[in-house]
């Protein structure tokens, strides 16, 4: 009785709530509004276990647009593929004073397939809404319920995702029954979780977040898990597309993902198993020999993503590889781990984040579906040596930007294994450049550049490799901004041993680089290698400075200068070093030859904010160093 | 659109087409399927084009008008090619395929049918294999309720081998285009062939576009080959041939490649209404076109109740006395009222009422309820149908409204004529967006035949810059920068200044293009008076000189909007220069400074203009004691220019970068 009571009162109170909720954009707290082009007014959002093939998930947000850049945050897109499916949409537009404008109902959605750019066929599929609200601000209701038929993977609560969005409250509640174990990982939470149990035994945890300030994209900022608000959830047990399986840890979750989704996908035919055998026949050595298949498999595969269902996961089988001749990371990955085993050489599966801006590792405190890319792992005994195998021009054992110097998981016969992938130090990201020129006093400009790429440079023309020689000569000038410039000549060669390096040799002339005024001549002192970094100032910085990878730039141009000229200018001397960077130039004569030699060198770490003033005056000084003209008077 | 009726009764006619009719000359065929030759598996380069990665061996389109087994009349495209590929370069672009299937209502589609796809290639011991596309891994993608996408990657593709594919299309939606075809694409060709097959009861206009030129072309009569119900007509069988034909190369500052890319287009002239066996014009004259337009719901439906939204704007030009003022009041109106879905379209599909209550809609939606919302004020508007520049230009051989696909407003208050796009709510009244420059536009009117006008109008892209700084004793230049930005730049400064959340936000971004300069204030105005110029004030401090202990500094008087490099590089231009709108920028710079200080090399003051008068570029220095004054003139006059003025235009670029390269030179006395 007395519960009936109470919940009468609640009802009446719910419905007092509702009819004096608010949604009036005035309302809105004044500290929020810096920076804010939208605000999350209040959002509940709900993950409930029913069953580990039957999670519901359940979102309602209110959010209010300040101006046309917060249109894109209400997020009115409600994805979903074959294991998920959506069980309704409903919402409500209010005007500026919170009163209803318009209702929002699931038919005035698009529904369209998701491309993510670059695969050929994924089961995607989003369901869009294309009306539009044209006065500012105005406030959007939106409550959606999802059915998902898996327990694998949890999306993240993530409260605030986008920049330039406020929030004055998001809750999330994860519901199960007592039987099902999570585990979760807490993100820059200003609050603890809860734990209790509600009317119908289900164990109910739950997060809060209050009074966010709108955050900025702030350049050269580290990666998110950082400073963001962010909660990640994983099951003991789960249930995926027909595959069912428990962990705890890495070493678990490995083995499950070793033995149900790799082990049997191995087999190649018969044929390929021979020819592995002969080509690698007369090498002894097991390092050569998974070169040369590295390369058999580079030669005869290339990269096509089809993402459906545990496809998602799980890699096509081996055999289809090696008659279709292309597939995704994880197919290409598996194909070069069965050919490899044929010649009776042991490789890892391996899962990463893949990113070229930040080396965002697998948490290792925290097992879960993490990583967007598969590269292969060769323990040799005190050489381990890593593969990228979807691209198929990289060399042999080189990984790039895009997994380097990052926490991986194995996927070993034993388990999950966490493994870190080779760092490449700013010393050995080199760009290395020898320049000759010849200046006359018509100011024509003529002479050669060659110049060479080492560690993740290495990789830096790979573009203009693959390119016809009449798109490279056009392009070039790009690299070059040498204005009439002449291309005469242009080659690469690239040397593809472990230490790999790419060539690039130039032949150019071009007119009127320097130029005559009365006795006086002027010219650049460097076209060829600037600072091109259009950095902007930030006023209030708020996180740390984040440089993923350090590289370094040497520089030698001679110039041959006109006849009957001498050196007007005062010469160029600067030296700068700081802890991220530093940066060298000398200019001298010798003869009739003007010799100058720059070093700029950028370190990688993360430094606190300050750094980021330091870092612009840095730049400054480097590009004003860059852009110096010489100046020649007549004898 | 409609579809003809057909009965059983009905007269033969024959296609007239420009080329001469060749009777019973033997047919065009398609090269056969399935066989490769060695001399085509070892190729191992295209002397044409050595610089080529792959190569088109041959390629057949063929396109024909026919009953279907369910008695519909369908238009059916066969394609047919087949590619070598001499390196893995370009698996990624011709080694994967989409095609498009498209329905117009979301039920009847088009169809693919008979998909055949096979690669040749060597394997690993070297000898001949073939590999068939296997049917399990074609998928369909279905983007939306109108857009289907069948896709499939080649399999087996090794360095030197050979696909062939082979489909066929069945379409219901044949009626004003017929299969158009390109001949040219990214990758050279040595043979590309296509086949029209016209009953008589439709004729077509054909058009070539392009630079290049077709190898043969042909004509002839296939008799009786269309039947439908009984019964028969002849046909006209065309076959148009290129051989050879180059890799199209993009090329910068140019309007849609299909302007360029040389290909066949097709209009229905005239087709037979079967019920009275009687030929008709489909669109023969503007004549009919107006009146095709005015009956069409999508376009003059939503013009021809010249009050159809009277309820609407009443309260908008209310108290409101003289026309212009009304005008710009509905302009106002309905850019607030939309947003623009950022699709080009030249009519309103479900109508403009529809689109007002959504609040969006594309470009068709948004200017036609423009125009009727002007009308409904009683401000007499037109409709201007036009051509984007990314759709390309118009086909004025013969009259025809498939060339456009963007509408505009057009109306006429105290004898000045003004052009209105409301897809963009920061487009000041009678302002164009650059889409819409291009090419003519043809104003129809519900109530006068339509006419052509020129869309380049007197718009032009204006800004000054106006600079004032003193070098002080602490080596530090101090002054103001304030730049004006009118016309079509202030639109431009509007849209970039309003991507930032605030205009704090804006002026820290603004100082990634003036390196080495502080901004310490900044004043801005005007943002949102759209018919104002666009004013910025800098209090800025660059951070020149490391101390005053030198006996002389280098300056280079160009501080902010510096071009860098000449846009224009290449030796010879084949396409024309469209840059859309005409440009002036106006810069002065005024420096003080200390007293013990001197020019030590002045610089002369230089003018340059192109011959035609198509631009000019004009430096000025001037010298009073310790206080100089530098400034210099661009102007571009035209915004289209020929091949013929491409090395002068690039000359005048020259001479900009080159003196912004000057370097002026402080000196102690």
């Amino acid at each position: 009785m007395m519960r009936r009571i109470l919940l009468f009162l609640l009802l009446i109170a719910g419905i007092r709530v509702s009819a004096q909720n608010n949604y009036a954009a005035s309302l809105i707290p004044g500290d929020l509004l810096p920076y804010a082009s939208a605000v999350v007014r209040s959002e509940e959002i709900t993950t409930d276990v029913k069953e580990p093939d039957n999670v519901t998930y359940h979102v309602k947000r209110i959010i209010t647009v300040l101006n046309k850049n917060g249109d894109d945050k209400t997020n009115l897109n409600v994805f979903y593929d074959n294991l998920i499916s959506v069980k309704y949409i409903k919402g409500f537009i209010y005007n500026e004073f919170g009163k209803v404008d318009r209702k929002i109902s699931e038919r005035d959605f698009d529904d369209e397939a998701v491309s993510d750019g670059f695969s050929l066929f994924q089961d995607d599929r989003v369901k869009h809404y294309s009306r539009a609200v044209t006065s500012y601000p105005y406030t959007v209701e939106i409550e959606y319920e999802l059915k998902v038929k898996q327990t694998l993977n949890f999306a993240p609560w993530e409260p605030q995702y986008e920049t330039n969005v406020a929030v004055e409250k998001s809750v999330y509640s994860f519901l199960c029954k007592p039987d099902f174990n999570i585990r979760y990982k807490e993100f820059n939470l200003p609050a603890k979780g809860t734990v209790s149990t509600n009317k119908d035994g289900e164990k109910v945890y739950s997060w809060t977040a209050q009074n966010l300030k709108a955050r900025r994209d702030e350049p050269w900022s580290p990666f998110e898990d950082q400073y963001m608000i962010k909660l990640m959830v994983a099951p003991e047990k789960f249930y995926y597309d027909k595959h069912s399986g428990s962990f705890t840890n890495w070493q678990q979750l490995g083995k499950w993902e070793y033995d149900d989704l790799l082990k049997s996908r191995a087999d190649v035919p018969e044929e390929t198993v021979q020819y592995i055998k002969n080509l690698t026949a007369d090498i002894t050595d097991p390092k050569l020999k998974a070169k040369k298949i590295y390369e058999y498999m580079q030669q005869k595969t290339h990269y096509i993503s089809v993402q459906v269902g545990i496809g998602g996961f799980q890699p096509f089988l081996a055999s289809d590889v090696d008659k279709q001749g292309y597939g995704d990371c994880k197919a290409l990955v598996n194909y070069t781990r069965s050919l490899l085993k044929v010649a009776g050489i042991d490789s890892w599966y391996c899962v990463v984040w893949g990113d070229h801006e930040e080396k965002k590792s697998m948490l290792g405190n925290f097992a879960s579906m993490q990583g967007n890319h598969i590269i292969l792992c060769l323990p040799f005994k005190n050489d381990t040596t890593w593969l990228e195998c979807t691209a198929q021009h990289l060399p042999f054992g080189f990984l790039g930007d895009f997994t380097d110097d990052r926490t991986v998981l194995a996927c070993t016969p034993n388990g999950g294994k966490l493994m870190r992938t080779p760092k490449y130090d700013a010393k050995d990201n080199l760009i290395k450049r020898d320049a000759a020129f010849v200046l006359n006093d018509a100011g024509e400009l003529s002479g050669d550049i060659e110049s060479a790429f080492k560690g993740l440079e290495y990789d830096d023309r790979e573009s203009m490799i693959a390119k016809a020689q009449t798109e490279r000569l056009k392009d070039i000038k790009r690299y070059y901004p040498i204005n009439n410039i002449d291309i005469k000549k242009l080659d690469y060669k690239q040397d593809k041993s472990l230490d790999p390096v790419t060539y690039e040799n130039i032949k150019l002339t071009a007119q009127e680089y320097g130029a005559v005024n009365g006795s006086k001549f002027y010219f650049p002192l460097n076209s060829i290698d600037r600072v091109s970094l259009g950095l902007h100032q930030v006023r209030n910085r708020v996180n740390p400075v984040y440089i993923p990878h350090g590289y370094t730039e040497q520089d030698k141009i001679t110039y041959t200068l006109p006849q009957g000229y001498v050196l007007d200018s005062e010469p160029l001397n600067i030296a700068i070093d700081k802890p991220f960077g530093n940066f060298t130039v000398t200019m001298k004569m010798k003869g009739s030859e003007l010799i100058y030699d720059r070093k700029f060198q950028l370190k990688d770490g993360t430094f606190n904010k300050e750094v980021y003033d330091d870092l612009l005056d840095f730049y400054d000084k480097v590009r004003a160093a860059d852009n110096a003209t010489v100046a020649l008077v007549k004898k | 659109m409609n579809k003809p009726n057909f009965m059983y009764n009905m007269r033969k006619f024959i296609l007239l087409f420009t080329v001469s009719l060749i009777s019973f000359a033997a047919s065009a065929q398609d090269f056969p399927f399935g066989e490769v030759s060695q001399e085509e598996m070892d190729m191992q380069k295209y002397d044409k084009d050595t610089s080529a990665h792959a190569l088109v061996l041959n390629e057949h389109g063929r396109a024909r008008i026919s009953e279907t087994s369910s008695e519909d009349v369908n238009l059916i495209f066969e394609h047919h090619i087949r590619i070598k590929f001499f390196d893995d370069k370009e698996f990624e672009r011709y080694g994967t395929f989409d095609i498009p299937i498209y329905s117009s209502d979301g039920l009847v589609y088009e169809k693919l049918v008979d998909v055949k796809a096979v690669t040749y290639y060597r394997d690993d011991a070297g000898n001949l294999q073939k590999a068939d596309l296997d049917p399990k891994k074609i998928f369909r993608v279905e983007q939306d309720k109108h857009h289907t996408l069948v896709k499939f990657a080649m399999p087996a593709l090794r360095k030197g081998c050979i696909i062939e594919i082979k489909y066929e299309i069945e379409s219901p939606y044949y009626w004003n285009h017929f299969h158009s075809w390109m001949f040219q694409d990214y990758l050279p060709k040595l043979n590309s062939q296509f086949e029209a097959i016209i009953p008589g009861f439709w004729n077509y206009n054909a058009s070539l576009r392009g630079y290049l030129k077709l190898t043969d072309s042909k004509a002839t009569i296939d008799r009786e080959c269309f039947t439908y119900h009984g019964a028969k007509s002849d046909c006209s069988h065309l076959t148009f041939t290129m051989k050879d034909v180059p890799a199209f190369v993009r090329e910068e500052y140019m309007t849609s490649p299909n302007n360029y890319l040389s290909g066949v287009y097709w209009q229905l002239a005239e087709f037979t209404n079967l019920r009275t066996g009687a030929k008709e014009k489909y669109s023969k004259d503007w004549k009919d076109l107006d009146r095709e337009l005015k009956e069409q719901y999508w376009f003059g439906g939503q013009l021809k109740r010249k009050e159809m939204l009277k309820d609407r704007v009443t309260p908008v030009i209310a108290g409101k006395t003289d026309s212009l003022a009304k005008a710009k009041a509905v302009y106002t109106f309905i850019q607030k009222s939309f947003k623009w879905n950022e699709r080009a379209n030249d009519g309103s599909v479900d109508g403009i009422k529809k689109a007002l209550d959504a609040h969006t809609g594309d470009a068709g939606d948004i200017n036609l309820a423009l125009v009727n919302a002007l009308t409904s004020a009683g401000i007499p508007a037109e409709a201007v149908l036009v051509s984007t520049r990314e759709n390309g230009s118009i086909n004025k051989l013969y009259p025809t409204i498939n060339d456009f696909d963007y509408v505009i407003a057009r109306t006429s208050i105290g004898g000045k004529v003004y052009l209105l796009d409301a897809t963009d709510p920061m487009l000041p009244f009678g302002m164009l967006p650059l889409r819409c420059l291009n090419d003519q536009g043809r104003v129809f009117n519900v109530d006068k035949p339509s006419y052509w006008m020129d869309m380049n109008t007197a718009q032009r892209a204006k800004t000054t810059y106006n600079i004032e700084l003193t070098l002080g004793d602490d080596g530090k230049l101090k002054g103001n920068i304030i730049r004006y930005s009118s016309s079509y730049s202030g639109y431009l400064r509007r849209k970039e200044i309003k991507k930032y959340n605030s205009l704090d936000e804006y002026v820290d971004h603004l100082s990634s293009d003036m390196p080495g300069t502080k901004i310490l204030k900044s004043d801005i105005v005007n943002v949102d008076s759209l018919d104002m110029p666009v004013g910025e004030t800098y209090q800025v401090e660059m951070n020149a000189y490391d101390g005053m202990n030198h006996d002389r500094f280098g300056f280079n008087p160009f501080i902010i909007g510096k071009l860098k490099t000449n846009p224009f590089k290449l030796a010879r231009r084949d396409y024309p220069v469209d840059m859309g709108i005409p440009s002036e920028e106006r810069y002065i710079v005024t420096v003080h400074l200390p007293a013990q200080y001197t020019i030590d090399n002045p610089p002369q003051g230089q003018a340059f203009a192109m011959a035609s008068q198509g631009g000019r570029f004009i430096t000025d220095f001037q010298n009073d004691g310790s206080t100089f004054t530098f400034s210099y003139v661009t102007q571009i006059n035209s915004s289209v220019f020929g091949t013929d003025e491409y090395n002068s235009l690039k000359e005048l670029f020259n001479r900009i970068v080159t003196a912004e390269k000057t370097q002026l030179e402080f000196k102690k006395k």
